[in-house]
């Protein structure tokens, strides 16, 4: 269960979060919704401890991230790139990982496994493709076998049939009980693996619930998005 | 995590290349300038500190340890994803920051310690070999010194990496002011006061000739700890309140 309440955050004058509150819930799937630069990075940055909040809490089964020990068997995240130094080899990278939060060093055969990159897995990642490192990412992110999942923009990089297999394997997830809370620009992809979704404007939540009840009187999740938020073209 | 952390650094090869650098750079000296010192010698040249004079040179594996465990943070993970740092992944898995402070810092010293106690014997007991046991007498209250000083700079360099998140910053101001033009060296000459600056202040652990003013080599040692603490708090408070 994952509680972001009335959290707030400013950057120099600028607003980047005002007042957000919604939660994700086990065996859901919750999209986190809204343009480039609304505010989703920072509240997941937020919930993880990276950043700090100007005001507010956010909470994972009603702890700060900072307060969890051996995070990674709660809480599994994937943000930006793959988290590995570029002159690491990715087993090596997720070695330490599991180190650090006394995960066995099988369970990194595993997760390179599930990911695809057994084969890849003694090669640097500096020279590893967009898809390869966000996949090193999300191996890392499994380590734990944790019953949260944190994803940021999880399909950007990812070629069709990695798209198909993060799909499923996020359904998959909320199927045996995990909270899975996403974030996502894309709304077609968003409206089909969301059981709920919280869409977030300039720093501010404008409409939360579940598809259905956000979608409304709307043809599609996308019609609503623009109905709520109003900016046809934001670029 | 402090085993963590030194995986973590000796995983790297810029690590290798301070841990190698500053453990044979010393010990080479003394050979290629074994020629030019037995004539110098020969010449009445003061010998006080030979043997501990260029323990100096290898200090900057131990400056390039300092900022690598920090520099490695924040290097970016790939060119096609701009905000993305190994620091990251270390944060979520060690998001105490203090604790992680620490451990880096124990795990620094504890290489640095290993790296310098390694490389001051063996310059030592080069010297000895080469211009004869007359000269660099064994003591061990110098070596410790020599050793103390190469783990305060890399702790030196560890707290400036961390306030500059890169290691660009620290390896100018502290490599250039080691071995290209001492900038510190040039104001004692302006002030005597300048020999209280942290790198030179520390020197007076391990070094007894030369022509400044001397400092004993415990209140260097105190001085210089004293330096490198107030550089650690301010590089702790800063990374505990920053965003990652």
């Amino acid at each position: 269960m994952i509680t972001i309440d009335r959290v707030g955050k400013t950057k120099g004058r600028r607003t980047i979060l005002r007042d957000v509150s919604f939660e994700a819930r086990p065996g859901r799937v919750t999209g986190f919704l809204g343009p480039n630069g609304a505010g989703k990075t920072s509240t997941i940055r937020i919930l993880l401890g990276l950043d700090r909040p100007g005001g507010g809490r956010a909470l994972v089964d009603g702890r700060p991230y900072a307060a969890i020990s051996r995070p990674l068997t709660v809480v599994g995240a994937l943000l930006d790139g793959s988290g590995a130094h570029r002159a690491r080899s990715a087993r090596a990278h997720l070695r330490w990982v599991a180190a650090s939060n006394g995960i066995a060093g099988r369970r990194v055969d595993e997760v390179l496994e599930i990911v695809g990159l057994t084969d890849d897995a003694s090669r640097r990642t500096g020279r590893f493709s967009l898809g390869m490192s966000r996949r090193l990412g999300l191996a890392a992110a499994l380590l734990g076998d944790p019953p949260v999942l944190v994803l940021d923009e999880p399909v950007n990089g990812l070629d069709p049939g990695g798209i198909r297999w993060m799909r499923s394997f996020l359904r998959d997830s909320a199927g045996q009980g995990r909270t899975v809370l996403l974030s996502s620009h894309l709304m077609g992809e968003l409206a089909e693996i969301a059981d709920d979704v919280v869409v977030i404007d300039k720093g501010a939540v404008v409409a939360q619930g579940t598809l259905a009840g956000v979608t409304g009187d709307h043809a599609t999740l996308e019609d609503a998005f623009f109905a709520l938020t109003g900016s046809e073209r934001s670029w | 995590m402090v085993i963590v952390e030194l995986r973590k650094l000796l995983g790297l090869p810029t690590a290798w290349a301070g841990l190698i650098l500053g453990t044979l750079a010393a010990p080479a000296l003394v050979l290629v300038n074994a020629p030019a010192m037995r004539r110098a010698i020969a010449e009445g040249r003061d010998v006080t500190d030979l043997g501990y004079q260029n323990l100096g040179i290898g200090l900057l594996g131990a400056m390039i340890l300092g900022v690598v465990i920090v520099s490695s943070e924040y290097t970016r993970t790939g060119d096609d994803v701009p905000g993305a740092r190994q620091l990251t992944a270390t944060l979520m898995a060690q998001p105490r920051r203090m604790r992680l402070f620490a451990a880096k810092g124990a795990a620094l010293v504890l290489v640095t310690a290993a790296q310098g106690a390694l490389t001051a014997v063996l310059t030592v007991a080069l010297t000895r070999a080469v211009h004869g046991t007359s000269v660099a007498p064994w003591s061990a209250g110098r070596i410790t010194g020599a050793v103390l000083y190469w783990v305060l700079l890399a702790l030196m360099a560890y707290a400036i990496t961390l306030a500059a998140r890169n290691g660009v910053v620290t390896l100018t101001l502290l490599i250039v002011n080691a071995s290209v033009v001492s900038v510190s060296y040039l104001l004692t000459k302006v002030t005597g006061l300048a020999a209280y600056l942290p790198d030179l202040v520390g020197a007076h652990m391990f070094l007894r000739g030369g022509p400044d003013e001397r400092i004993p080599p415990v209140t260097a040692g105190l001085i210089m700890t004293a330096w490198v603490a107030a550089m650690l708090a301010g590089a702790a408070v800063l990374f505990h309140r920053r965003d990652a």
